[in-house]
């Protein structure tokens, strides 16, 4: 839990319009001043909200966290997308999530190379730019990096492997492997972190 | 003026994200070409977003699990870096950082368009990207030409160029055909179709598309089945129909 901020329950008293006026502030102190507050109000009144929606969607709990969890990431990563002018924070946020599940559903189906959300809906125009996690298993074959992966400290590398080899889901490695699905995310995002670093320095 | 769009149903799902990609990706297209129909998936994604923010939290049996996990996922997220490292890029307006990520992209603009026979045609963003995964033009029959694209698991779609006067012979659907006029007008025995129309077939009509301006008629063509044709010698492309149209 995190020291100093607060962890509100609910805000669904607030009513739709003030709401967006509100959130939208927040939204531009996140983009402006990376302000943790102000996420952590903009956190509180969605993830609850984005949770039910996407449960009701994939009826999967593991996944519904899964599409919270990035899609609230891109919120406070990329806040300074977001244009009061061009609609609510509720769209913005709803269009982030849409494009997420959109593109979490043809993962799950194994389509890679195919039509993405962001074709669709350039929401996240910057998408592309991103340098976290996507490009490695869009450009990069394992092949390639073969040499590198096995540089990978043990347990990153077990994490990889059982998640862009065998195509396991997050949660199945965390069942498997008898820990926190968040200690898997953060052990793959250091991985590709690695891999990323590896790749460059190789250039 | 475009006067066939999607269905109310097709748009919907479309917004919903529940729309096939191939699907999704001729409806997208049609809306960069159409003000009517972008005016409605703006509505519709409103309402959807509202709906999402009215959605109940309606699981007070872990309630206390999930806030537990809401506030870790909340430390985690808030220590990941921002990716606006460029201030001064982002301030730009949206146009011109697009256009500048198209540039990236590809290194020049000109793969906003395709070429054939000397003729440029301007293709809708959404299909920006398929740009390089088109194949070689190859000509069909009469003054007909295509080129492939390839859409990875989806299947394949084409561009289709009907010639001033070409025609594609007369033929029905096993499965569905999704046809979104690029540039140019044509008309199939059933109607007459203009740039951005957005025309859906399926097992039930016969039609034999043809172009009847001066200029031609550039259209992008998604079909999940091998075409049937119907009259004439046409029927002995049959066997063949799969490699020409998918």
């Amino acid at each position: 839990m995190l020291v100093g901020i607060p962890l509100e329950q609910s805000n669904s008293t607030i009513k739709p319009k003030e709401c967006a006026t509100e959130m939208s502030d927040y939204l531009v102190a996140v983009a402006d001043a990376r302000c943790k507050r102000s996420f952590a109000r903009v956190f509180n009144y969605f993830a609850p909200r984005l949770r039910s929606y996407a449960l009701k969607q994939m009826g999967n709990e593991a996944l519904a966290m899964e599409l919270v969890q990035d899609t609230m990431s891109n919120v406070w990563q990329k806040a300074h997308l977001f244009n009061a002018e061009k609609g609510s924070p509720s769209t913005w946020i709803f269009t982030i999530a849409r494009n997420i599940r959109f593109d979490m559903l043809r993962k799950l189906q194994n389509r890679k190379e195919d039509v993405c959300s962001d074709d669709l809906w350039p929401v996240l125009c910057e998408q592309t730019a991103d340098a976290n996690e996507a490009p490695l298993d869009e450009q990069v074959t394992l092949e390639q990096i073969g040499y590198l992966f096995e540089s990978l400290p043990i347990k990153q590398k077990a994490v990889v492997e059982a998640i862009y080899i065998e195509g396991k889901s997050q949660q199945e490695v965390a069942d498997e492997l008898s820990i926190p699905l968040g200690t898997v995310k953060s052990r793959t995002r250091l991985a590709l972190q690695r891999l990323k670093v590896m790749l460059n320095d190789n250039d | 003026m475009i006067r066939f769009h999607p269905s109310a149903h097709q748009l919907k799902e479309f917004v919903e994200g529940t729309q096939s990609p191939a699907i999704s990706l001729m409806v997208s297209a049609h809306c960069d070409m159409c003000e009517k129909c972008q005016r409605f998936v703006e509505i519709e994604t409103e309402s959807l977003a509202a709906q999402m923010v009215s959605t109940a939290n309606d699981s007070a049996v872990d309630a206390g699990d999930v806030a537990f996990q809401f506030g870790d996922m909340l430390s985690q997220i808030t220590q990941l870096p921002s990716t606006n490292n460029n201030r001064s890029e982002s301030n730009q307006p949206l146009e011109y950082r697009e256009l500048a990520r198209n540039i990236d992209e590809h290194e020049h603009v000109g793969c906003r368009t395709i070429e054939l026979d000397g003729r440029t045609f301007t293709l809708p963003r959404t299909l920006h990207r398929y740009i390089d995964k088109t194949g070689n033009w190859s000509s069909l029959v009469g003054k007909l030409w295509q080129a492939p694209v390839d859409l990875g698991n989806q299947g394949v779609a084409n561009f289709i160029f009907m010639g001033s006067g070409g025609s594609v012979p007369e033929h029905t659907h096993r499965g569905t055909e999704y046809t979104l006029v690029i540039d140019g007008e044509f008309s199939d025995g059933l109607s007459r179709y203009d740039t951005g129309d957005f025309i859906f077939m399926d097992g039930e009509k016969t039609h034999t598309p043809k172009a009847e301006g001066k200029e031609g008629c550039l259209v992008f063509s998604i079909v999940d089945q091998p075409l049937h044709f119907t009259s004439g010698l046409a029927r002995l492309l049959n066997p063949f129909s799969h490699l020409f149209f998918r």
